[in-house]
C-alpha cells in the first residue's frame, strides 16, 4: 500500500510570541516494513534556524527556532509512504513470555532497538500494581508471548470505552485505567505499563491509521487522526510486533509509523518552548489517503 | 608563635589537674557500641593516639572556655547565614555542625585518596564507554539492563563527545568504615555532588573556634584543592579567559547557600536556567550589556533537568537547546548531563570486574558487596541469603513496591512482605539489589560536655585537573543517630563535621589569593546578568517603598501623640495620611474608621496587605534571597532582621508611642541598610541598579507627597507633614527663618537639586547612573531610558515652583513610572530579539 499523508497543526496565540524553539517529530521513519518515498515539512512563519537530525531511537527530528514575533504557527507535514506488512504475525508460534522477560533483561546491546530500553517504567508509563495485575491475567505460566499480548489486546477492547472527551494528554494512566475509558494514547500507555510490569519490553509508536468511511459516505477532509499503538519485542527470532489495542488488531497495512519511543514524551510530534504571555489554541487536521493509481 | 605555646604551657601547668580530670571523665563516660569499631577507643579499651592528642589539647581549656568556643562557632554559623533546606520546607535551617572534627591519620588517608582517585578514573572510562561505543555491553561485561534502568541514563547524550574531553569534573564517593577498620565505598556521586562548599564552611568555623589546636595538629588545608578544581574547569574551556557559570536550581534548592557561597569563593557567575540562552549553537548569559558567551557551566541542576527541549520536558530549571550546544561541541558542562547514571546501586555489583577489565587492577577501595538481581544466579543468591541482606532499589531511591523505604533489612521482614518481595524479585529482579548489611564505625560527638559515639559517613571529593585527579584532603562528614544509615541526608538527627587529615609535618598554606604578578589589575569586573540587575533594581524599590510607608506611619503616630485627635486643623492632615496608606495598600479600605493605633499596627504588621511595611520587607527579603551572593553578609542580616521585626502578629494593640517607636526603629534599621548599600557596595553596574530602584521609588513617592500635602489648599500642618516625610525640616528652617510657606516648600520637595530627597535630585541620579551603564547601540544615539531621564532632568532644572500645580506634579510622577518601564525593557527583558546589537554603517 502507498499512502499520501498530510498532517497540519496550527497554533493560534492570544498575544504575539517573540521566540519559539521546537523539535518536530512529524516525518515518518523508514523501517523493515515501510519505505518513505517522499516527505517534507512546511513551517509558517519561516524559521530563523532549521536542522534535521535523528534522535536516539532513530526517529527523524527537525529542530527549528522562530525569532520573529508571530500570532500563528502552522506546521504542515506531507509524506508518501509505502507500507508492506505481508505476513500476519499473530498466529505464529512464539517463545514463552518468561523466556522473553529473561532475554530482554539479559540483552547484550545498548543499541536503540535493544529491548533493554523498554522494560523499565517511563514518565508516562509508570508501573502500577492494578495495571500489572490486569495484564497478568493474559499471561498464565508458560503462555506464548504473542498469545498473551493478543489476549490482553482483546480484553482491553472489550473492557475499555473509546471516548475522546474523557481524557487529555496529561491525564495519568491510572485515571484512564480506573475509568476504563480514553483514546489510543491512553490505551497504548496502559498496555505498555501492563506489559512492562511483567518485565516485557514494550514500545510506544506514533503514526497514522487509514480510516474507512461509513458505507455510502465520502471521506471527510482532515477527519483522520494521528494514532498510537504498542510494539512488543517477542524474542530474538520474532523481533518487534505491533499491537493496536484501540482497534484490537495487529499492526498491518493500514498503519503508517512515524516515530518510536518509550512513551509519548519521547516522541511528541511538536515539542517546543516558546516565549509569550498569552493562551494558545491548537487545531489539527490529518488526512491519510491511498495513493491514486494503486488498487485499494 | 613561641610565646603562644609558652603561655599555653603555663596555663597547662596551672590547670593541669583540671585538664587531666576532664580528659579522664570524657574517656570514662564514653560507652562504645558492642560489635562496632570506634574512632576514639580501640578494641582494647585504650584511646587511639590522635584522639588522645586532640582531647588532651581540648582539655587544657576549662569547661567554661570550651562552652564559649563552641557557642562562638554556633554564632558564627548563624551570623554567616550558613544554612540548608529540607526538601519541601519553605524556611532555611541553620547548619548543624558537630563541634568535634573527624580525625583521620595520614596512613589511612593515603589509602582513601588512592582509592577515590582510582575510582574516579574508572568511572570516567566507564562513562566514556556507555555514552560512546558501549563495548562493555557488547562484550557481555555489563548487561544493557543494568544501564537502561536508570532515569539518569540520558539517551539524547548517546554518541555526544563531551566538550572539554571528559564527562566527570567533580566526583565524590561516600565512604564508611567497617568493623575490621577498612574503608568501604557506600555510594558514588557523579551527578552534581554537593557538600564541598559546606566542608569549606565547616573548616572555617571550626578552625576559628580552635585556632591553636588546628595549627598544632598539622591539619591539611583545603584551598589548594579548590584552586586545582577551578584550574581544571578553566583548562577544559576552549578560550583562554573562559566565563564559568554555576548553574543553580535556585533559592529553593536544598543547598542553595552552598552554591552561592562556592560561586563567590571561586569567582564564578551564579546563574539560573533563565539567565542562559542557547543561540547559534552557543550558550550565552543574558546581561545588561547584551549576550555574553558562557564557556563552562558547572551544574547543580540534575542532568535530566538541564534541557526541557531534548531532555525532561517538565523542567523549568534548564536551558532549552543546551543539548544541541553540547552536540555542537561549544560548551563544557561539568559534569556532563548523564553522569548520574553511574550512581545507581546496580553498578556497584559490577565495579570489581569493571576495574579489572578497564584498569587492569583490583579496586583499591572496595565497595560494599552488592548483588544486582537482574541476573538469575545473583538473584537466587540474594533470595537464599535474604536474612543477611539489605535490599535496595537498583536504580531508584525507594525499594520498588515499598514506597518511601530506601532499604529493607531481610531479617526484619514480615512473612507477607517477604513473600511479596520475593515474588517481585522473580519477575522484575532488575529493579533490586541485595547488599551486605553495613555496620558503620562511630566517632565522638560532643553533647553538653560529654562525648558519645555516633556512626558517620564521609564524602570524599576528587576534581579533574590539568595534572590528573586531585582529592580534597578532608571531606564532608555526616554523623547520624541511626546505626544502619547507608547514605543519610541532612535532616532530623543528622549533623555535619569538619574532617581533619592529620599530617606529620606542618601543613602548607595556600589560599585562593592568586600570585600578584599573574593577575592584571582591573577596576571593573565581570558582567551583570539581566536577572540579577532586575532583582537588585526591585530590591532597591521594595526597600525604598518600605521606607516611605514607614515614614507615613511614623508621621501618623507622631500626629496622634502630639495633638488629641479632635483638635482643629490636624484632622484633615491625619485623614490625608490615612488615605495615602490605604491607596498604597498598607491598610484595607474597610478599616478607614479605626483608631490611629489600630491603623498604624495594620500598616506595620499585617503582611496580607500588599503595601504594609511587613509585606514590603518580606518582598525585599525574597528578592534579596535570589541575589544573595551579591550582598554582603551584613546587608543580608539587616534585611532578615527588618523582616523579622515587622512580621509579627499583635495580640493586643500597641499604644501610639509604641507604634511610633516600632516605625522609628524599623526606619533606623533601614538607615543602616542604606548606609551599607552606599558605602560597602562597589560602584559597578549592580549598585547602579540597586540605587536606581531606590531613586525611582523615592521620586514617585515624593511626587505623591507633594500632590497631597503641598497642594494649593495645603494647611500649615500639611506642609509640616511633607517636610517630615522627606526629612527636610532642618534644611527648611535653616534656609527660611519665617514659617512654612507653600512655594518654598514645593521647591524643596520637587525641584531643589541640592536636597537629596527632592524629585529633581532623584532624576539627576538616575540620569547619571544611566550614563554610566553599557550601551548596545554604536551609532551614538541615546538609548530610550537615557533619553527619558535626560529630558526630565532638564525640564525640572528650568521649572519654577509657582508652575507646580497638581497636574504638573502628576505628569512628572507618570514620567518617572514610564522611565522605570523603559529601564526594565532595555536591561531586564532580554529576549533574543532584544539583544541583537543595532549595527549601523560607519559614517565618519
Amino acid at each position: 500500500m502507498i499512502y499520501d499523508v498530510r498532517h497540519v497543526t496550527t497554533y493560534s496565540y492570544d498575544a504575539p510570541v517573540a521566540f519559539a524553539r521546537c523539535a518536530l517529530r512529524l516525518l515518518p521513519r523508514d523501517d523493515r516494513h515501510q519505505r518513505v518515498l517522499s516527505a517534507d515539512l512546511g513551517i509558517k512563519p519561516l524559521p530563523a534556524f532549521r536542522n534535521e537530525r535523528q534522535d536516539f531511537f532513530g526517529n527523524r527530528v527537525v529542530d527549528v527556532s522562530l525569532e520573529t514575533a508571530h500570532r500563528q504557527l502552522r506546521v504542515e507535514a506531507r509524506s508518501r509512504v509505502e507500507v508492506r506488512r505481508d505476513e500476519p504475525a499473530l498466529l505464529r508460534t512464539s517463545p514463552a513470555w518468561e523466556e522473553v522477560n529473561r532475554r530482554a533483561f539479559g540483552s547484550p546491546s545498548l543499541a536503540s532497538s535493544s529491548p533493554a530500553h523498554f522494560v523499565y517504567p517511563s514518565r508516562l508509563a509508570p508501573l502500577i500494581d492494578p495495571i500489572t495485575l490486569y495484564a497478568r491475567q493474559s499471561f498464565p505460566a508458560g503462555a506464548a508471548i504473542i498469545d498473551g499480548a493478543t489476549d490482553l489486546m482483546h480484553r482491553m477492547r472489550a473492557d475499555f470505552l473509546y471516548d475522546p472527551k474523557a481524557t487529555v494528554i496529561s491525564t495519568p494512566i491510572l485515571d484512564a485505567f480506573v475509568g476504563r475509558v480514553g483514546v489510543c494514547q491512553d490505551f497504548a500507555h496502559i498496555m505498555i505499563a501492563g506489559l512492562r510490569g511483567l518485565g516485557l519490553p514494550a514500545a510506544y509508536v506514533s503514526g497514522y491509521i487509514r480510516s474507512v468511511p461509513a458505507p455510502g459516505k465520502e471521506r471527510l477532509e482532515g477527519a483522520d487522526a494521528s494514532h498510537a499503538w504498542v510494539s512488543l519485542w517477542c524474542g530474538p527470532e520474532e523481533g518487534w510486533i505491533g499491537f493496536d489495542p484501540t482497534n484490537d488488531m495487529e499492526v498491518a497495512n493500514e498503519h503508517v509509523v512515524v516515530a518510536i519511543g518509550r512513551d509519548y514524551d519521547d516522541i511528541s510530534p511538536i515539542h517546543g518552548i516558546l516565549l509569550g504571555p498569552g493562551e494558545q489554541e491548537i487545531e489539527v487536521g490529518v488526512d491519510v489517503v491511498p495513493w491514486p493509481g494503486v488498487a485499494a | 608563635m613561641g610565646s603562644l605555646t609558652l603561655s599555653r604551657r603555663n596555663a597547662l601547668a596551672s590547670r593541669g589537674r583540671g585538664a587531666e580530670k576532664r580528659l579522664a571523665g570524657w574517656i570514662a563516660g564514653y560507652a562504645g557500641l558492642p560489635g562496632v569499631r570506634d574512632e576514639f577507643i580501640a578494641a582494647d579499651g585504650k584511646p587511639r593516639p590522635q584522639w588522645l592528642h586532640f582531647l588532651q589539647a581540648l582539655a587544657d581549656l576549662d569547661a567554661g572556655e570550651i562552652a564559649r568556643r563552641f557557642a562562638s562557632a554556633d554564632r558564627h554559623i548563624r551570623d554567616m547565614g550558613i544554612s540548608y533546606r529540607v526538601y519541601g520546607e519553605t524556611g532555611e535551617r541553620a547548619w548543624p555542625l558537630s563541634h568535634l572534627p573527624l580525625l583521620i591519620g595520614e596512613d589511612d588517608w593515603r589509602q582513601i585518596a588512592a582509592g577515590v582517585e582510582q575510582r574516579a578514573e574508572l568511572l570516567e572510562t566507564l562513562l566514556g564507554d556507555l555514552y560512546g561505543e558501549a563495548r562493555l555491553v557488547l562484550d557481555g561485561i555489563l548487561p544493557a539492563a543494568a544501564v537502561t534502568g536508570s532515569v539518569n541514563f540520558l539517551r539524547p547524550l548517546q554518541g555526544v563527545k563531551p566538550p572539554g574531553g571528559r564527562h566527570l569534573h567533580l566526583y565524590a564517593a561516600d565512604l564508611g568504615r567497617g568493623p575490621d577498620g577498612r574503608w568501604w565505598v557506600l555510594g558514588d556521586r557523579a551527578q552534581a555532588p554537593s557538600g564541598a562548599g559546606y566542608a569549606l564552611e565547616n573548616r572555617l568555623v571550626l578552625s576559628r573556634a580552635m585556632p591553636l589546636l588546628y595549627n598544632e595538629m598539622n591539619v591539611e588545608r583545603l584551598a589548594a584543592f579548590f584552586q586545582a578544581f577551578r584550574a581544571g574547569l578553566r583548562g577544559a574551556a576552549s578560550r583562554s579567559e573562559p566565563r564559568i557559570c554555576l548553574l543553580t536550581p535556585g533559592p529553593l534548592s536544598e543547598t542553595y547557600f552552598e552554591q552561592a557561597y562556592l560561586a563567590r569563593y571561586l569567582g564564578f557567575l551564579l546563574v539560573e536556567g533563565d539567565d542562559l540562552l542557547m543561540r547559534d549553537g552557543h550558550v550565552h548569559v543574558r546581561t545588561i550589556a547584551g549576550l555574553k558567551r558562557a564557556d563552562v557551566i558547572w551544574r547543580r541542576v540534575d542532568g535530566d533537568f538541564t534541557d526541557p527541549l531534548d531532555l525532561n520536558a517538565a523542567s523549568r530549571l534548564g536551558v532549552p537547546g543546551l543539548t544541541q550546544a553540547l552536540r555542537d561541541g561549544n560548551v563544557v558542562v561539568a559534569n556532563m548531563p548523564g553522569c548520574g547514571v553511574i550512581e545507581a546501586p546496580a553498578f556497584m555489583s559490577f565495579m570489581p570486574s569493571l576495574s579489572r577489565r578497564l584498569m587492569g587492577e583490583q579496586l583499591k577501595l572496595p565497595n560494599i558487596a552488592t548483588w544486582w538481581c537482574g541476573q538469575s544466579p545473583e538473584r537466587d543468591e540474594v533470595i537464599e541469603r535474604l536474612d543477611q541482606m539489605a535490599i535496595a532499589g537498583a536504580f531508584r531511591d525507594a525499594v520498588p513496591g515499598f514506597p518511601s523505604t530506601t532499604t529493607l533489612l531481610g531479617n526484619e521482614l514480615g512473612t507477607t512482605d517477604r513473600a511479596r518481595l520475593i515474588a517481585a524479585m522473580r519477575e522484575r529482579g532488575a529493579d533490586y539489589v541485595g547488599q551486605e548489611v553495613v555496620k558503620l564505625s562511630t566517632t565522638p560527638f560532643w553533647e553538653n560536655g560529654h562525648l558519645s559515639p555516633r556512626p558517620f559517613t564521609l564524602r570524599v571529593f576528587a576534581a579533574a585537573t590539568p595534572k590528573g585527579w586531585r582529592v580534597m584532603p578532608g571531606g564532608f562528614c555526616r554523623i547520624s543517630d541511626e546505626q544502619d544509615a547507608r547514605a543519610f541526608s541532612m535532616g532530623e538527627g543528622v549533623r555535619s563535621a569538619d574532617v581533619w587529615i592529620l599530617g606529620d609535618k606542618p601543613a602548607e598554606m595556600v589560599t585562593l589569593l592568586p600570585q600578584s604578578e599573574a593577575v592584571k589589575v582591573r577596576r571593573l569586573m565581570g558582567i551583570l546578568p539581566s536577572r540579577a540587575a532586575d532583582n537588585l533594581f526591585w530590591l532597591g524599590r521594595y526597600v525604598e517603598r518600605a521606607e516611605a510607608t514607614l515614614r507615613l506611619i511614623r508621621c501618623l503616630c507622631g500626629r496622634s501623640i502630639e495633638t488629641d485627635s479632635i483638635s482643629r486643623g490636624t484632622r484633615p492632615t491625619v485623614e490625608r495620611l490615612q488615605r495615602l496608606l490605604i491607596a498604597w495598600g498598607a491598610v484595607p479600605k474597610s478599616q478607614k474608621h479605626r483608631s490611629a493605633t489600630a491603623f498604624a499596627s495594620t500598616a506595620l504588621h499585617q503582611g496580607e496587605n500588599y503595601g504594609s511595611a511587613a509585606a514590603l520587607s518580606r518582598e525585599a527579603l525574597r528578592t534579596a534571597s535570589v541575589i544573595r551572593e551579591r550582598l554582603s553578609p551584613d546587608a543580608w542580616r539587616l534585611i532578615v532582621a527588618l523582616e523579622g521585626r515587622l512580621d509579627i502578629a499583635d495580640t493586643e494593640l500597641p499604644s501610639e508611642v509604641e507604634a511610633f517607636e516600632r516605625a522609628d526603629q524599623a526606619l533606623r534599621a533601614l538607615a543602616a541598610l542604606s548606609g551599607l548599600m552606599h558605602e560597602n557596595i562597589n560602584r559597578i553596574a549592580g549598585w547602579r541598579f540597586l540605587d536606581m530602584g531606590r531613586r525611582i521609588e523615592r521620586g514617585i513617592a515624593t511626587c505623591r507627597f507633594a500632590r497631597l500635602f503641598a497642594a494649593p489648599e495645603a494647611t500649615a500642618d500639611d506642609l509640616d507633614v511633607v517636610l517630615d516625610l522627606i526629612d527636610s525640616q532642618i534644611t527648611y528652617r535653616s534656609r527660611y527663618r519665617s514659617g512654612v510657606a507653600l512655594a518654598p516648600a514645593r521647591d524643596m520637595v520637587v525641584l531643589d537639586p541640592y536636597n537629596p530627597r527632592s524629585v529633581a535630585f532623584q532624576v539627576a541620579q538616575i540620569d547619571a547612573h544611566l550614563a554610566d551603564l553599557p550601551i548596545l547601540r554604536d551609532d551614538g544615539i541615546l538609548e530610550t531610558p537615557r533619553r527619558m531621564s535626560t529630558s526630565l532632568h532638564s525640564e525640572l532644572a528650568v521649572t519654577e515652583a509657582e508652575e507646580l500645580d497638581k497636574s504638573r506634579v502628576l505628569a512628572i510622577e507618570q514620567r518617572i513610572m514610564r522611565l522605570a518601564d523603559a529601564v526594565a525593557a532595555r536591561y531586564f527583558l532580554q529576549g533574543p530579539s532584544a539583544t541583537r546589537r543595532d549595527k549601523q554603517p560607519e559614517l565618519a
